[in-house]
């Protein structure tokens, strides 16, 4: 071998050495920067998972959890109120009816009366001129036709107020059977469409908790995936380190080549071993080099992973939970606000029952009066047709024409009679009206709708409760979105430093190119050099500074030819060995 | 707050330590050598030491050997972290006096919860 060849030995190796240094120094800065950066990233994500969680906390909140049930029991409660409200007025439809049919018979009634009423004053006339024919005789009947002439005026009074009650009522029934037949469709129509309305706030107030109810699960799987992301940036991180040194092994393997191609360490061997050996610890550099490369290579890209895995997972549809709840809030308040408008329709809708049904009860009292008179004036007319038979007997033959008034007046008697068991049956039914009335006026009332007002209040409470929830998850959200900004602007730089990165280990292929050179040179001085080493000692000399196995593995495949081995990428890192 | 101590000529080491160690509540002081650790154990107390093997000045295992004579760190645990992984030199530091043994890079997890047993 020539003098020569050993100059080209050591002035490249020394230019490679320089290359590496400068190498290490620039990676040293940058990743100091890394770590700076990523240790940015991950307080942010720490802020970002805080208001997260306070965000889950909010939602899994009794306030928010407990919408949908209110909204159900309001649901039902509308629904009861209103199936009440149309069942009572199908009812009260169908008395005002009845009720119809009654004012009919109370016309006969008085049409009745109306003719008795006729035949007295008729009867009250003949009396009186029967009683002048009979002179001094006669003058005990003076009170028959006075009687007579009395209860005919009476009648006829009792009557007319009856009747022209009865006419006032018909007309008001007539006006309330119309407004009630009007209403019903109506009701049925409300019913229906809040059937309808309601099961659509329902199915949109469970979508959204279906949707809310994920997010817990959601926001404890970012956690352990920003936790994953960030021991791997941890990892990648320390593995620079390795690099480092085993840079620095290769540089320290470089000054032993260059030594033993320049200096007298091996001159026992004379330049036989001098050549092999530096074959041989450059086909070692080589390897490493390439070794390295690789890793260099998986922990920036590890870097760059979870970095970007960081940003993923904090900017997450958490911060679409606030309009989400908002969303919700407004669909059940719109439902609210509807049931409070049918329950005010309702309302006056009652008032205007209560007042028809009013007019049944004055009637029924006016009738039940006219009743009390007829009966009084059925025992009247007894008394009479009895006290006249007997004073007619009396008279002998001279009474006949007043015993045949006495005769009719018995026979008006016993037509009144029947006429005032009319009464008696009209009133009754009267009364079963009013009662049923009254029973449905029920659902109309402050009781019966104590239930809704409940529900009413309930819900509108929770709803206060969601949007306050809404209101702050929204605030969080852009708390979020400002932390999920600068942690983009941190990404941005690491993403630079990477491109710093890439270009500076793109320097190993320039040191590899240099190397690889050398030893081309080298076997073209000595074609049988790469046969001439002992691996064994090569191993033994260039590993005492090694301090990892993968070195190890990396030099027994370069002074054995084999396949470079596959560098490692360990994600999580190594464990704890306790003694 | 428990004080852990971390000794390492690797500036991206200390840093990863520190972040990882101090987000699980401990307070981190870092020493850039063996020399610069034995004089912070001196000056101050700490339940815990977390260690390189190969550094300039002073080695792990020398450091280790000199902490253990201070006053009161007889029984604080030590922890080797180096890229060593051969048998002889785990022995080495075993018999020095370490109380565990991990390879870089570590498992950030796994550590503090190794610490948090070692450390109440």
């Amino acid at each position: 071998m020539s003098i020569a060849t050993k100059i080209d030995v050591a002035g490249p190796l020394k230019k490679a050495t320089g290359e590496l240094q400068a190498l290490a120094i620039t990676t040293e800065t940058e990743i100091g920067a890394v770590a700076r950066t990523f240790e940015g990233l991950a307080g942010y994500a720490d802020t970002i998972m805080l208001l997260a969680a306070a965000i889950v906390e909010c939602v899994e909140n009794e306030s928010v959890r407990s919408v949908l049930p209110k909204v159900q029991a309001l649901g039902a409660a509308a629904r009861q109120f209103m199936e009440e409200r149309l069942q009572a007025t199908a009812g009260i439809l169908e008395t005002v009816t009845k009720e119809v049919n009654v004012l009919g018979e109370l016309s006969r009634v008085t049409q009745g009366q109306a003719a008795i009423a006729i035949e007295t004053k008729a009867l009250s006339v003949l009396t009186n001129i029967e009683v002048a024919h009979l002179g001094d005789v006669g003058a005990g009947f003076q009170y028959l036709a006075r009687e007579l002439a009395g209860f005919s005026k009476s009648v006829t009074d009792d009557i007319q107020e009856l009747a022209r009650h009865t006419e006032v009522r018909r007309t008001a029934i007539e006006d309330t059977r119309r407004v009630l037949s009007d209403e019903l469709p109506c009701l049925r129509e409300s019913v229906a469409r809040i059937e309808v309305d309601l099961a659509n706030a329902l199915a949109t107030v469970e979508s959204s908790l279906t949707q809310l109810s994920g997010a817990p699960a959601q926001f404890r799987s970012g956690v352990e995936d920003i936790a994953r992301q960030i021991a791997g940036a941890v990892t990648a991180i320390q593995t620079h380190d390795i690099t480092r040194q085993q840079i620095e092994h290769v540089q320290e393997g470089f000054a032993l080549i260059a030594a033993g191609m320049c200096g007298d360490e091996y001159s026992s061997d004379g330049d036989d071993q001098a050549l092999p050996r530096a074959y041989a610890g450059l086909t070692i550099q080589m390897y490493q080099l390439r070794t390295i490369k690789e890793t260099v290579a998986n922990w920036a890209s590890q870097i760059r992973t979870c970095m970007g895995g960081i940003l993923k997972v904090s900017a997450s549809d958490m911060v679409g939970i606030g309009p989400m709840v908002l969303e919700q809030e407004r669909n059940a308040s719109s439902q609210l606000a509807q049931i409070e408008r049918l329950e005010r329709e309702s309302q006056a809708y009652s008032e205007r029952i209560q007042g028809t049904l009013g007019g049944l009860s004055s009637l029924m009292q006016l009738v039940g009066e006219h009743l009390q008179k007829s009966k009084s004036v059925r025992h009247r007319l007894q008394l009479l047709t009895f006290n006249s038979i007997i004073e007619a007997s009396h008279l002998g033959t001279q009474a006949h024409v007043i015993l045949a008034i006495a005769k009719s007046i018995k026979g008006v008697s016993a037509d009144w009679g029947q006429i005032t068991d009319q009464s008696g049956n009209a009133m009754q039914e009267l009364m079963v009206l009013v009662k049923h009335a009254n029973e449905l006026m029920e659902a109309f009332s402050e009781a019966a709708s104590e239930k809704l007002r409940e529900a009413q209040v309930q819900t509108r409470t929770s709803l206060e409760n969601l949007r306050t929830a809404a209101a702050f998850a929204a605030q969080q959200a852009q708390e979020m979105k400002v932390a999920t900004g600068r942690m983009q602007d941190k990404i941005a730089k690491v993403g630079s430093t990477g491109d710093q990165l890439d270009a500076c280990f793109d320097r190993f292929d320039v040191v590899l190119t240099e190397v690889e050179e050398v030893r081309r040179q080298l076997e073209m001085d000595d074609p049988g050099v790469k046969q001439r080493y002992d691996p064994d000692e090569m191993e033994q000399l260039f590993s005492a500074s090694y301090t990892t196995e993968m070195e190890r593995e990396v030099l027994r495949a370069a002074l054995r030819g084999k396949a470079l081995p596959v560098a490692q990428q360990t994600v999580a890192g190594n464990s704890v060995e306790l003694f | 707050m428990r004080r852990i101590l971390s000794v390492d000529d690797s500036t991206s080491i200390r840093q990863m330590v520190s972040f990882t160690l101090g987000k699980a509540g401990y307070e981190v002081v870092e020493a850039v050598d063996g020399k610069d650790g034995l004089d912070k154990a001196g000056a101050g107390k700490f339940d815990l030491i977390i260690t390189d093997l190969n550094m300039p000045n002073m080695d792990g295992i020398q450091m280790m050997t000199a902490v253990r004579k201070l006053p009161g760190y007889a029984f604080t645990p030590i922890l080797m972290l180096t890229t060593e992984s051969q048998a002889e030199k785990k022995a080495a530091g075993r018999q020095a006096g370490a109380t565990g043994w991990i390879v870089k890079p570590f498992n950030a997890d796994q550590l503090i919860t190794v610490i948090q047993k070692l450390v109440k």
